[in-house]
């Protein structure tokens, strides 16, 4: 019986270790991750999912100018050209959330977070994006409880971006 | 002749003989110091003569001064209130080149003839004007327009772009050479909204139109409209002579003011009624209004050819028919040209008559350098280029059906007089090459399907068999090709919009979807689950209701995925009445479907009417993870003066869960890869497409609903006083469908269907439906929501059920731990 309880317990115990030093490998450090910008992705996939990147980085431009309008333009050109493009909704949520269109903003963040996972899962450099959006839009609802450990943990993961509870345009360039 | 002169002789000879009898008369005897009247009229004759002279000038200036106050008001009600209609135009969703863009599959070189872009040779590296192009084997330039639009503009860009097979590998700007992702084609204009009289105009102020067009107009037209007051007496003396000269009309004698008058007020009847009346107008607009404000309207005005069954008028719409550019940016020879056929636009078109065209321009340049207005280089230059006019692009015919879905949206907003006047741009969603590719598609498969089954020909254009295709983009609701029959012309019913005919088995997928919803409770079903196709009957109000399979057999117990790969109609009416058909109402109306739906068992098999383009919106909310776009068929509504008056944002809403769009679209790419849907995949299409045959009782409609990640794409085929027509909805849809997406989007769909979080996917029995451990026979991969996979294993010892405590259980991580 004796024999039998310890090792159990040590297989508890290795296990238990294990998932500790794979915990301490994902858990940012110090600073946290890099968020992901734009201009880093123009190398990645097809013809299509290429313009549509340079396509949002022109919005992006235009956003950090202030044309709004041109902003809007180019975002759904964006998506014309790939409407399976993940960062495009990333990037119209940010577009609504300035607008002060929480609802809309949701949405996109929904249709964003959906292609993420088709494409094998949010990447590390975007959670923060997402989960800081998430916040925002919670928080221009009125709903408190709900935004801040989203923006939290937006900033924990990202706090060079997402330490002041915004993302604007030129931070996704 | 001679009775005539001796009349004559007589009377002079009376005349004469006057005065001796009047000195005879002693009491007419003239008193001393009078003067002898010659005539003999007494003062009171003078004074009647006076008199009713005076009246008569009196009625004739009150008649004249009102026939003058009317045309003066005339004149002012037109200069002063609008003074054109301007109907408003339709254009296309613009095109975005970017590299891995199949140039060759969109027609680029076409696509850019058809909006008027010219080519010019020349050497690599010379200059290439605005509009303009050059073609080689490999590599294109085009110097882009810019495209004027309030929030969307785009500025002239001069780019290369490489070609590899057809294909864009690389696109550059010039004159830096600096690479580029993407540059937008400018819209192309499909439509316009006329009203009674058939007139493009584009309007342009004197400012926007160039010195040397206004020269070349009044060198030729008026070379004194600076000077005279409306009338020309010189012109008009000088054109007296010409014409006697040349035994006919060889020369106007018309101002520009009178010429204006004429278009604007008159009929152009040649009487001298007219003449004087249009002499007196002339005076009265020269007395009103300024020298600029008439010859800008006059050059807004003036008829400058025809574009199909449409007239051309004014020299900013000129200018882009011609050579597809703004009056602005017109040459000197470009304007010769436009000033030159002034005389006579039919005639002197230089489309079809380029030699008579070409000796009018020289004229026109020889009377602007005799003027002083273009030097001698100037005019030798002009005068040795070629024409150089762009090709006529008519508006396509195959956007009608398009042009009236619009022509009955817009009046919700605008109504009928500020769409035929105002001239608007409305921004359209249209793709015209895929509304090219969706008319060919129809047309086609329409023909194909008379040549192979000749009973569905008919010779009466009414009872012919008729179709409608319309493709959406599933994320945005933008409706991008509408063809809603197979000729606009026999008729202008839009099928695809205006029509309400029954789904068949299209409709099951909302079943299913309501059996496999989980909100408000567990789903009824899951992928794993088995359905019951054995013989049922259902009381309604009318009687028992005893649906039947196509094959009049039944399945008995079958999986859910076979059910619906196989349209069994049993099944799905069984699993209609086990859901309830008010979820299933409910689920139609989340999707999308807006006509009422009978609250009836047989709704399940589609016995509802509904629109096709309802039923797009439906299957784009499965195909867009269960949000619902809302269709448009317009981006922007802009009022040149005003600015952006309507903007349709991007917006779609949470209709359904993620989790049971994705199962529902899993369930129908089965069906096009198994099950009725097959032929898709027989006639070569490869990656992510889902979709749904239907067919109603008798054949009597025949549909294809298909989507990719991308596109929705609904095919209706029947006849229009429904009767049967003895093929399938495989034979006759499919085809059509894939003979578009084919065309637009090629044989190898791109991307996948977002699989959302909350569905995960375990290996299952296919004969059980239990979870497959690693000894089970069988496996085959199935999606489930979170938490609603099977409980039940199944081994290589059979099928162990979840609450069975006996039969041993395979061990797992948590095994190993000692969890258990």
């Amino acid at each position: 019986m004796w024999h039998f309880q310890t090792r159990r317990h040590l297989r508890l115990g290795g296990a238990f270790v294990l998932l500790a030093a794979v915990a301490c490998g994902s858990v940012p450090r110090g600073g946290g991750r890099e968020a992901v910008r734009l201009p880093e992705l123009l190398g990645d996939g097809d013809p299509a999912r290429r313009a549509s990147q340079r396509l949002l980085i022109e919005g992006l431009e235009a956003d950090a100018r202030g044309d709004s309008p041109r902003a809007k333009g180019r975002y759904e050109r964006a998506v014309q050209v790939d409407p399976m493009n993940p960062y495009a909704y990333l990037v119209f949520a940010r577009h609504e959330i300035d607008r002060r269109r929480p609802a809309q903003a949701q949405a996109f963040l929904d249709q964003a977070r959906a292609l993420f996972d088709t494409g094998g899962g949010v990447p590390p450099n975007v959670e923060a994006h997402l989960l800081g959006l998430q916040g925002a839009s919670a928080a221009l609802q009125g709903q408190r409880s709900r935004a801040a450990p989203d923006l939290r943990q937006a900033a924990d993961l990202s706090p060079a971006v997402w330490g002041d509870a915004y993302l604007a345009a030129q931070e996704l360039l | 002749m001679a009775s005539g002169g001796g009349k004559k002789t007589a009377r002079k000879k009376a005349a004469r003989k006057k005065p001796a009898r009047k000195k005879a008369s002693a009491s007419r005897a003239p008193r001393r110091g009078t003067r002898r009247r010659r005539w003999g009229f007494r003062p009171r004759h003078l004074r009647l003569i006076a008199r009713v002279l005076a009246a008569l000038a009196f009625v004739f200036g009150v008649v004249s001064g009102r026939w003058l106050l009317g045309l003066d008001q005339t004149v002012r009600e037109r200069f002063e209130g609008r003074r054109f209609r301007v109907a408003s135009r339709v254009l296309s969703a613009p095109t975005i080149l970017y590299p891995g863009f199949d140039a060759g599959r969109f027609g680029l070189r076409g696509q850019l003839l058809r909006r008027g872009y010219r080519e010019q040779p020349g050497a690599r590296g010379t200059l290439l004007e605005e509009g303009r192009f050059r073609w080689s084997a490999n590599r294109v330039r085009v110097h882009l327009r810019a495209f004027e639009h309030p929030s969307r503009a785009e500025p002239a860009r001069d780019i290369v772009m490489r070609l590899g097979g057809g294909v864009i590998e690389e696109v550059r700007e010039l004159p830096r050479g600096r690479e580029v992702g993407a540059v937008l084609l400018e819209p192309e204009r499909v439509g316009s909204f006329y009203g009674g009289h058939r007139e493009q105009r584009d309007l342009v102020s004197l400012d926007e139109v160039p010195p040397h067009l206004i020269d070349a107009v009044l060198a030729v037209e008026d070379r004194r409209f600076e000077s005279h007051v409306g009338i020309d007496p010189r012109r008009i003396a000088g054109a007296l002579v010409a014409n006697l000269r040349a035994g006919g009309i060889a020369q106007g004698g018309s101002t520009l003011t009178q010429q204006l008058v004429k278009n604007f007020f008159l009929t152009p009847e040649r009487t001298l009624q007219r003449k004087a009346t249009e002499a007196v107008m002339a005076l009265l607009v020269e007395s009103r209004y300024d020298k600029r404000a008439i010859l800008e309207t006059y050059l807004n005005e003036i008829y400058l050819g025809r574009r199909g069954s449409t007239a051309i008028h004014g020299v900013g719409e000129a200018s882009y028919f011609l050579f597809g550019k703004r009056a602005a940016d017109l040459t000197v020879a470009e304007a010769a040209l436009v000033a030159a056929i002034i005389q006579s636009p039919n005639r002197l078109s230089p489309h079809r008559h380029p030699d008579e065209a070409t000796e009018r321009r020289a004229l026109v340049l020889q009377l602007m350098n005799e003027q002083g207005r273009i030097d001698d280089e100037t005019l030798a230059a002009a005068t040795a280029s070629p024409l150089g006019v762009a090709e006529i692009a008519v508006e396509p015919n195959d956007a009608r059906y398009f042009l009236d879905l619009l022509r009955r949206q817009l009046p919700e907003v605008y109504d009928g007089d500020v769409l035929e006047g105002e001239g608007l741009r409305i921004y359209s969603t249209l793709d015209l090459r895929l509304q090219t590719a969706a008319a060919d598609a129809l047309r086609g498969g329409l023909e194909e399907l008379e040549r192979d089954f000749p009973a569905l020909r008919s010779e009466d254009p009414a009872k012919q068999l008729q179709g409608c295709l319309l493709a959406m983009r599933p994320q945005t609701g933008e409706v991008l090709a509408l063809v809603g029959g197979r000729d606009y012309g026999l008729s202008q019913f839009d099928r695809c919009t205006q029509a309400r005919r029954q789904t068949g088995s299209v409709f099951k997928p909302f079943v299913y979807a309501a059996a496999l919803d989980a909100a408000g409770g567990p789903p009824q079903i899951t992928l794993a689950s088995f359905l019951d196709d054995t013989p049922l009957e259902v009381a309604t109000a009318t009687g028992v209701w005893r649906p039947e399979n196509f094959n009049k057999k039944f399945h008995g117990r079958v999986p859910v995925r076979e059910a619906i790969e196989k349209s069994m109609n049993v099944a799905a009416a069984r699993l209609g009445q086990q859901v309830g058909v008010d979820r299933v109402v409910s689920m139609a109306q989340k999707l999308g479907i807006t006509s009422t739906l009978p609250r009836v068992p047989s709704l399940a098999l589609g016995t509802a009417e509904l629109s096709p383009l309802e039923v797009a919106r439906a299957y784009a909310t499965l195909a867009n993870g269960g949000r619902r776009p809302w269709p448009h068929a317009f981006e922007d509504v802009v009022d040149p003066k005003a600015g952006t008056l309507d903007r349709r944002e991007l917006r779609f809403d949470r209709a359904i869960g993620a989790g049971t769009a994705y199962l529902t679209t899993s369930l129908l790419t089965g069906v096009v890869d198994r099950g009725t849907g097959r032929r898709v995949r027989a006639m070569g299409m490869r990656g992510p497409i889902a979709g749904k045959t239907g067919t109603t009782d008798e054949n009597r409609d025949l549909w294809f609903v298909g989507f990719t990640p991308e596109l929705v794409t609904v095919v209706w085929v029947g006849f229009d006083q429904p009767r049967s027509l003895t093929v399938s909805s495989s034979r006759a849809a499919i085809p059509i469908w894939v003979n578009f997406v084919r065309e637009v989007a090629g044989q190898q769909i791109r991307g996948a269907f977002p699989r959302p979080s909350e569905v995960s996917t375990f290996d299952i029995d296919p004969r059980s439906g239990a979870l497959a451990a690693a000894s089970c026979p069988r496996r085959h991969r199935e999606y489930f929501l979170a938490g609603t996979e099977p409980s039940d294993i199944c081994t290589q010892r059979g099928v162990r059920r979840a609450d069975d405590p006996v039969a041993p259980r395979r061990r797992g991580l948590f095994d190993w731990l000692g969890f258990r």
